[in-house]
């Protein structure tokens, strides 16, 4: 019996060598992930926003939206009107993964919504990027982003949580919410002139609050059409 | 027998060439406001904006015909009532005035008769006004700024209106606008049953209407306690129709207040009017 306990020993030492130098660094993870992301220079897709922030009263919104790596993104709604976050951090994953020189550091492996996922926080070169810090959860298998971690200058932390399904192939998910921090809103009661009803002003409601508050920006991808050459001029500023 | 009172009465509100001029100061304001938002609405836009420009892109026609009216409804908030004002207070003071109350109450009918024609009458002025506005700048704007989603930003909440869910928000406000011009229109006439000239009960509405809208809006925790009993906390009930979701309670609450203070100003006129000594 004893010779084949330290065979069965020697088999699984084996196997876990083998697996071990078969895992990627964090800097090969990073780059591959990366290169993978990149392939998409563009996409047009058909979307339905739901915009969960405390000020805003939004009903969800459908139209087209058009994205152009590196950093092109516009929401289109046939004449309505689009709400989407700034320019400088928009919903495009590629976004929230920092391009040019970057440092890595392996954060090892987390349980995310009951699965195992690498996660890996990168910190750009570059001093006046706008990021400052970001960390992605990787499913290694498949080699896609399922949640990042934005950190950035102006616009407080971003997270990402991405589904993927119909375009698992083309690395596109089929849901993403976006978590933001929003500042307060408020405009003088003098110029608005807002109906309140019978009710009473509470004191909490009259209470300045100017801490950062979240908000959830949840965009639902019905279909796909990626890499299609798009123009520069679907993304120029219509008038307002 | 009311009808041809009621007829009498319309002859006399739409005969009078002032009767008019409320039309055409109507007109005027709000083709200064469409001609000024075509010339520099961005501007007004982007100033309005600011709050939220700084994290999110708002793209689309948001300088659209219904914005335009909903500016043009809230510029007009002090100004209708006025122009109701100029009728109402003329009801019974003008006639007071002119010297012919007492050869009206001659007339087979009761004085409380002829205050509720009184009262009709200015009322279907008042809604005649109020069909040329929604005319002038509901449609004239539609046709200048064309339609689109509607924005409307609260003090605390931006609030998007999808196109196709607006146009039934403008006929209830419209009806609610009729309510509570109703509750002007009786509080005139309850300042013109005590003068003997027009001048007064005019001057007097507008006063009244004009403190009440300070009060109303000046968001001191001092008028806390007595703002949701003012008239013009509930005059301005139908901006409720363009927040979503729509505050019914609180708008049937509103519709209720006017309702009651068009009953109590109406009595009030009756019975001071029914003991008063006529003596021109």
């Amino acid at each position: 019996m004893k010779p084949v306990r330290i065979l069965v020993l020697l088999v699984l030492l084996c196997v876990s060598v083998t697996a071990q130098a078969q895992q990627l660094s964090a800097d090969e993870l990073f780059y591959k992930l990366r290169a993978k992301l990149e392939t998409v220079k563009d996409y047009v897709a058909d979307v339905r926003v739901k915009i969960d922030v405390s000020y805003m009263r939004v009903p969800p919104l459908t139209g087209k939206l058009y994205f152009k790596a590196p950093g092109k993104m516009k929401l289109e709604r046939n004449g309505g009107i689009s709400i989407m976050p700034k320019k400088t951090m928009n919903m495009a994953v590629s976004n929230v993964v920092p391009d040019g020189k970057v440092t890595i550091i392996d954060a090892g492996m987390e349980t995310v919504n009951g699965k195992q996922l690498r996660a890996i926080k990168v910190v750009p070169s570059d001093d006046g990027s706008e990021i400052v810090l970001t960390k992605v959860w990787v499913d290694e298998a498949l080699l896609l982003p399922i949640r990042t971690e934005t950190t950035t200058r102006d616009n407080g932390t971003i997270k990402m949580e991405l589904e993927y399904g119909k375009y698992l192939a083309q690395s596109l998910a089929d849901k993403i919410t976006f978590y933001m921090d929003v500042k307060d809103y408020k405009l003088p009661k003098g110029v608005t002139m807002d109906y309140d009803g019978a009710t009473q002003p509470t004191k909490a409601a009259q209470a300045p609050d100017t801490k950062r508050k979240k908000g959830k920006i949840q965009i639902y991808y019905l279909n796909y059409k990626v890499n299609q050459g798009l123009s520069d001029e679907i993304f120029k500023d219509k008038d307002k | 027998m009311i009808l041809p009172m009621l007829r009498l009465e319309l002859y006399k509100i739409f005969r009078r060439p002032r009767t008019y001029i409320s039309f055409g100061i109507i007109t005027a304001i709000i083709l200064v406001i469409q001609l000024a938002m075509l010339a520099d609405g961005k501007s007004f836009i982007a100033f309005a904006l600011q709050g939220m420009g700084e994290q999110f892109d708002i793209q689309g026609n948001i300088l659209n015909g219904y914005l335009i009216t909903y500016i043009i409804l809230q510029s007009l908030l002090i100004h209708i009532p006025l122009l109701v004002a100029l009728v109402g207070g003329d009801a019974l003071a003008g006639e007071a005035n002119a010297g012919t109350l007492r050869l009206l109450l001659t007339k087979p009918a009761s004085r409380t008769r002829w205050v509720l024609v009184k009262f009709t009458a200015t009322i279907i002025y008042s809604f005649a006004m109020l069909l040329w506005l929604a005319v002038v700048g509901l449609f004239c704007s539609l046709l200048m700024f064309g339609d689109g989603d509607m924005v409307n930003m609260k003090s605390d909440a931006f609030v998007i209106l999808l196109k196709n869910d607006i146009m039934w928000r403008y006929f209830c406000a419209f009806a609610f606008a009729a309510l509570a011009m109703a509750a002007v229109a009786a509080l005139s006439i309850l300042l013109s049953v005590f003068a003997d000239n027009s001048i007064g009960p005019i001057i007097g509405t507008m006063g009244v209407i004009v403190v009440l809208t300070i009060f109303s809006n000046l968001g001191l925790p001092l008028f806390d306690t007595i703002k949701p009993y003012l008239l013009t906390t509930h005059m301005i009930g139908w901006k409720g129709f363009f927040d979503d979701p729509v505050p019914y309670t609180s708008i049937g609450w509103s519709a209720f207040a006017l309702l009651m203070y068009i009953i109590g100003l109406l009595g009030i006129t009756i019975f001071v009017f029914n003991r008063k000594d006529i003596k021109s």
